[in-house]
């Protein structure tokens, strides 16, 4: 009977391996967790189905931030690591100075079907080194958004008759519309005040609408910006020091005031959208909506990143041509299918799908994702974007400025000449 | 003349057996040289190579002679970090140390299994991965929805309190949570060395009439003395090496307002892509902790000597 199983294991693992090998296999790392990894999953499954004969998708899930940009670098250079990979565009000129991604050619990318012509021309130059070369093929647009409850918002008076929210535009409207969401065991918006990327997030999206620049020709914040950079942070410790926005808050617990109506609006990633979703589809939430952040100053503009693929420049043992294409063909599918990837919050960077009637109709995201056209993404730097030293710096500065513990004006200079510093 | 024959024979023997067993110690001991020398002391060499060089993480670099070092010791970071490293080595060594005392002390009074269960109340922190002491603590204290908040909150004007980015109680609220963590390690090694000395002193003392404090100050302090000062400089070496809670309690707050040396190091090397500068930062906490634990062991040694 042992033997029987032995033999009949054995014949099953011999066929398994056989199959493996009609089948070619492309290596994945991702840094996709919570909904996004879901999600991810889900579609890896589908891309895997449809492949069925031909191509498997083989993917890991690995620690965002630091340690994935790490771990990248060292296999690439010893010749380990994937055939792709995910890859933040605002961390993308780390990865270009280290020669950790391998430049894309326009032969190639023409071969799959990917163009130029299909994506934002901000967010597909992004990709762009400074040789001109492209390292990477961008999957979406994520920024942070402003959600609202409907009810408190009507209460105030600070609802249209369309459900959006009015008189949000401009400081004084802003500041008067916080104060008077304020009331009764309510503040007017809650953010992770704890939390150095949202804090970053928040500031640079203030910095631009007032046409500030964080980083221009090597230099940050200089001239006039440097002023800009100190009025955002005014108008970030005001909310916080007249009440409207609760002090020092990690940032699960910032979700939680607002889903728990302890507050009425909340600034964050659009990645969180899934949360209200499932929320209120369980019967637990209020009736809920999200829109681009209001044009606190001169115009909108909202931060945006963009998670975008990318091919690691393996030393000695490169990804070979023929993987790279099929590597290439894989990226188009996951573009082409990126409505599902929509379902996260995000906006899909395809145009052709962000431009599409489906996406249209897809509620809340087609509610804010006109902030794909005045997005501004991180300055363009080794010392900028996710996880960098400008994102540990909001946290240095923007953070005790918000929180009151240093004054705006030292807060925005000390930034600047800590950054200068580091760029030295 | 036979005993003298047998001494000669055993001569022989013993020198036979003490080449063969050089030859055992060889191979027994090959392992541990090959591992030690490939995995500690081939990449030591190496790193004090670096420190002289402008190396990024990954591949060679140019000579630079001492420039990392000045670089260092002209960084207000790398002093920051300094700082609050000896910060946290004084809130964690000294007060870790005497509590694991006082509580093995207290625990070697209970009799039986009332005794191993106290003494596992105390152990039980000490095999949890950092990441959950991190969540737990970071979860009772959270500001909004913790637990301890409540307890916090009266000396606070009844305000909630956030801990970990209130600067001035991040290093004292990471020193709780270590010596929480890492208490149950201490204690054991105590027991141990309480249970070396033997009780007949301490009945020969209670028959002079020696009070307990006298019992202490006289036997017990004094016999435990060797432990406490193993103790201590274990403490002293680990805590001079913090890392794993500061990084995870700090992570996207004021990071550099609580920076420590191994973070210094962490982000130079990783985040700024600083092989070398990283390599000379490490070689001065290496020559740190060289220094400060001789020194310490030598001292406390002497003292207990005298």
């Amino acid at each position: 009977m042992i033997r029987k199983i032995f033999y009949a294991g054995l014949a099953t693992a011999t066929l398994m391996v056989g199959v493996a090998h009609a089948t070619e296999t492309i290596v994945w790392w991702d840094f996709l967790s919570g909904g996004d990894g879901v999600r991810m999953k889900s579609m890896l499954d589908e891309f895997n189905k449809e492949h069925d004969d031909k191509v498997k998708i083989d993917a890991t899930t690995l620690e965002w931030g630091v340690p994935f940009y790490t771990k990248v670098q060292t296999s690439a250079a010893v010749g380990q690591g994937p055939d792709v990979m995910t890859y933040h565009e605002s961390r993308m000129p780390l990865g270009i100075s280290t020669g950790s991604l391998s430049a894309i050619t326009p032969d190639e990318l023409a071969a799959s079907g990917i163009k130029a012509s299909d994506f934002g021309p901000a967010n597909w130059k992004a990709a762009e080194g400074s040789d001109g070369k492209q390292y990477g093929v961008p999957l979406d647009i994520h920024s942070v958004i402003l959600y609202y409850n409907k009810d408190l918002l009507k209460k105030a008076g600070l609802l249209g008759d369309d459900g959006k929210p009015k008189g949000l535009d401009g400081v004084a409207n802003w500041d008067a519309a916080l104060a008077k969401l304020t009331a009764n065991g309510v503040v007017g918006l809650s953010v992770p005040t704890a939390d150095n990327a949202s804090i970053w997030r928040i500031f640079y999206t203030l910095l631009n609408q007032q046409d500030g620049q964080f980083l221009k020709d090597g230099k940050f914040l200089e001239g006039d910006n440097l002023d800009k950079a100190a009025t955002a942070m005014a108008e970030m410790q005001k909310s916080v020091k007249s009440g409207w926005t609760p002090a020092k808050t990690e940032y699960p617990a910032s979700i939680a005031i607002f889903t728990s109506g302890k507050a009425a609006m909340h600034i964050n990633g659009v990645w969180e959208v899934p949360t209200m979703v499932d929320l209120a589809k369980k019967g637990k939430l209020f009736d809920w909506g999200a829109i681009q952040i209001p044009a606190i100053y001169s115009h909108p503009a909202t931060w945006a990143d963009s998670h975008a693929f990318a091919i690691p420049n393996r030393v000695g043992n490169p990804v070979d041509p023929a993987k790279r294409k099929l590597v290439l063909d894989a990226v188009h599918w996951f573009n082409v299918h990126s409505l599902e990837w929509a379902g996260g919050g995000h906006v899909p960077a395809y145009l052709p799908v962000q431009e599409g009637a489906e996406f249209k109709a897809l509620k809340p995201n087609s509610d804010y994702s006109s902030l794909a056209k005045t997005a501004v993404f991180d300055p363009v730097s080794t010392l900028a974007g996710v996880a960098s030293p400008v994102y540990d710096a909001a946290g240095n500065y923007a953070m005790p400025a918000m929180n009151g513990e240093l004054s705006p004006a030292d807060a925005a200079k000390q930034m600047r000449d800590d950054l200068q510093g580091q760029a030295k | 003349m036979d005993r003298r024959e047998a001494l000669s024979r055993g001569l022989g023997t013993m020198l036979r057996s003490k080449r063969s067993e050089y030859v055992t110690a060889a191979v027994l001991m090959a392992p541990f040289v090959v591992i030690y020398g490939v995995l500690f002391a081939y990449p030591t060499i190496k790193m004090v190579q670096l420190s002289f060089t402008n190396a990024p993480l990954i591949g060679p670099g140019k000579w630079a002679g001492l420039d990392n070092f000045w670089r260092l010791a002209s960084d207000r970071l790398f002093s920051v970090a300094i700082w609050n490293t000896i910060y946290f080595v004084i809130l964690s060594v000294i007060p870790s140390t005497l509590l694991a005392l006082v509580v093995a002390l207290g625990v070697n009074r209970l009799k039986g299994w009332m005794q191993s269960v106290v003494l596992a109340a105390f152990f039980l922190p000490y095999i949890l991965p950092v990441s959950v002491v991190f969540r737990i603590w970071g979860w009772m204290l959270d500001k909004d929805f913790g637990i301890a908040q409540d307890a916090i909150a009266p000396f606070n004007n009844g305000q909630h309190l956030s801990i970990f980015r209130t600067i001035p109680l991040f290093m004292p609220a990471v020193a709780l949570v270590t010596i929480w963590w890492l208490l149950g390690f201490n204690v054991l090694l105590f027991i141990a060395g309480l249970r070396k000395i033997s009780s007949e002193i301490y009945e020969a003392a209670s028959l002079d009439g020696a009070s307990r404090w006298a019992q202490f100050r006289r036997i017990t302090w004094p016999l435990i003395w060797p432990v406490t000062v193993l103790v201590f400089t274990i403490q002293l070496i680990l805590q001079l090496k913090i890392f794993d809670q500061v990084y995870l309690f700090a992570q996207g707050g004021r990071v550099d307002a609580t920076m420590v040396m191994v973070q210094y190091i962490f982000k130079q090397a990783f985040q700024m892509n600083r092989g070398g500068l990283a390599s000379a930062a490490s070689l001065v906490l290496f020559l740190l902790i060289v220094v400060l634990s001789v020194l310490e062991f030598q001292l406390l040694r002497a003292r207990g000597a005298r």
